[in-house]
């Protein structure tokens, strides 16, 4: 069995109010997951459990076969924990260097991967540097970077790039995306975008509860188009694609935007039909795009 | 390498690191400031007359003519009066001083979030005998600092120092040690539970003065449990003071069944704490 994280019937309340209820799910080895939800849904709280920070009022977690916070972990989980800080009396180089040596590496190796994970997150430069001399930015970099000391199997991140400026946002996804595969991944995000680009399986919380467990497999019968309009044009080009043989439904997703779902057995070459029904009419498209986007995936209904 | 070699290990990694705040930190560099500018005071004004006072055959006939031959005329039988007079001020005094300056053991990484990074790493237990056995490690250094200062004290006052004085001097390193080890254990307890040193320092004070107040009316109702209020932290110091030489050690084993039992506890409040 390939399951890195298994949870299983996960309760978890404060007080009277109950934020994680009856939670089960699964992440294979090779995942990265995407954590969604609105403010208050759990996320955090499922965060804090997986790491080991907090115990679960009743249900079972296990995270490459062993209990969350188990001493069995170290060094194979690591975590981007929501909020955390360095010491402030010591550089970054001083405290990674400690996290590494406490992952069992030597003073040596410690200092190289410290400058390894530094450099990971372009911030090599600051190795002396203690925390209160970074910006806000730059402390999120080397949270960051601490993730990544050793060869960890699995890396919880609780909002990667909020704070951070685009240009370094992007570096991380980058980074993120390159180490996917050989590293499992679990991102919490308010970045629906990003998360679409990132992940290949949803988990979506609401309330406490798994609302939406989606996966990037798409149902080989029906598939979906999404079309950006130049113009508003969207109740004439409806009317004009509700033609189209194999079309199953059309919706306005927002203003100059639709999306197409067709049955790919009734006509294979369906974009194609679009483009030249486009073409034909004279409207300019902005942008086609195979599949739904994440946001219309989980907010259909909405 | 085996969980309990793991977890000795992981101490071993934290306490090198309290080390390295206190000398190679600025916070640790004015800890070391604060300390000698205190030492220096008592020194300057309390040890160093006491001590003049003490070499007096005639303060010792006069002392002895008032207290009798009680067990605090035995600090007269010390190599050296300095090291009397450092012996009284520092079993007192230093099991105060402890409280405060060990209260910070967890409590600003649990309220600045580090400790999340060190629980993915070590086990609770770990962090808790680490930071403990840093700031005993740390008391150490100034403990040894202030005992080479009062030593070139009797050594400037008599132009040399004795062997005596030296295994003297070691018996009151060892014996401080032990006092301090359940104050620390005390203060690993406190700032496991809170999330700033002062209120850490506050609880501390307000459970000790509660507790020791709450014992005396239960003994003072049930006189057959006079016993109990030997168990408080500390309360071996006074026995301690009339001692000499390795005979102190005899009062060894209260303290570091507290510190254990104690030790037990923050590792139970830090294991059960959300982080």
């Amino acid at each position: 069995m390939n399951a890195i994280v298994q949870c299983q019937a996960l309760t978890k309340s404060y007080g009277s109010k109950q934020v994680l209820k009856q939670l089960s799910f699964e992440l294979e080895k090779g995942d990265v997951a995407a954590l969604i939800g609105p403010n208050g849904a759990g996320k955090t709280t499922l965060f804090s459990i997986l790491c080991g920070y907090l115990k679960p009022d009743s249900g079972s977690v296990s995270l490459l076969g062993h209990r969350a916070g188990s001493d069995a972990l170290f060094g194979k989980v690591s975590a981007l924990p929501q909020d955390a800080q360095f010491d402030p009396a010591f550089s970054i180089g001083e405290q990674l260097d400690f996290f590494g040596r406490l992952q069992g590496l030597s003073n040596k190796a410690a200092r190289a991967e410290t400058l390894r994970v530094l450099a990971l997150v372009e911030l090599s430069e600051q190795v002396q540097h203690k925390a209160g001399a970074l910006s806000h930015g730059m402390r999120k970099r080397a949270a960051i970077a601490q993730a990544f000391i050793g060869q960890p199997e699995l890396v919880l991140l609780d909002e990667p790039t909020a704070g951070l400026d685009p240009v370094n946002a992007l570096h991380i996804r980058q980074l993120i995306s390159r180490l996917s595969g050989d590293v499992s991944f679990m991102i919490s995000s308010h970045n629906i975008f990003e998360l679409e680009q990132l992940c290949n399986k949803v988990l979506y919380l609401e309330h406490g509860q798994l609302q939406t467990q989606a996966s990037g497999e798409t149902d080989s019968q029906q598939q979906y188009l999404t079309l950006q309009l130049e113009q508003d044009d969207a109740a004439a080009v409806t009317q004009s694609l509700s033609q189209l043989p194999g079309l199953v439904s059309i919706n306005a997703s927002q203003k100059k935007e639709l999306v197409l779902c067709y049955s790919v057995q009734q006509n294979t070459d369906f974009d194609l039909a679009v483009l030249q029904c486009l073409a034909a009419n004279g409207w300019r498209y902005r942008n086609l795009t195979k599949g739904q986007t994440l946001e219309q995936k989980l907010f259909k209904a909405v | 390498m085996t969980t309990l070699g793991f977890t000795l290990h992981h101490s071993q990694l934290y306490a090198g690191f309290e080390l390295r705040r206190l000398w190679l930190t600025r916070r640790g560099l004015k800890t070391l400031a604060a300390t000698t500018m205190i030492w220096f005071f008592l020194l300057r004004y309390a040890i160093a007359p006491a001590s003049e006072l003490i070499a007096n055959d005639g303060f010792q006939q006069f002392f002895r003519s008032i207290f009798g031959d009680s067990g605090l005329t035995q600090l007269f039988a010390w190599p050296a009066p300095e090291l009397a007079v450092y012996w009284a001020v520092s079993l007192l005094l230093l099991p105060l001083f402890s409280l405060f300056f060990t209260a910070n053991q967890l409590c600003s990484d649990i309220e600045r979030g580090t400790l999340r990074f060190l629980a993915l790493r070590s086990s609770r237990l770990s962090i808790v005998l680490g930071r403990f056995s840093g700031q005993m490690l740390v008391q150490s250094c100034l403990i040894l600092l202030s005992l080479a200062a009062t030593l070139s004290l009797a050594m400037w006052r008599e132009g040399g120092i004795s062997l005596a004085v030296l295994s003297a001097a070691l018996v009151i390193a060892v014996n401080l040690f032990i006092v301090l080890l359940p104050f620390t254990a005390l203060m690993s307890c406190f700032s496991a539970l809170v999330r700033s040193s002062r209120l850490a320092v506050s609880l501390a004070i307000v459970s000790l003065g509660l507790l020791f107040a709450m014992l005396s009316w239960f003994v003072f109702y049930f006189p057959d449990f006079l016993f109990l209020l030997g168990y408080l932290p500390g309360t071996q110091v006074l026995q301690l003071l009339p001692l000499q030489g390795w005979q102190t050690l005899q009062h060894a084993v209260l303290p570091l069944v507290q510190t254990i039992v104690l030790l037990g506890l923050a590792t139970v409040i830090l294991k059960r704490k959300m982080l």
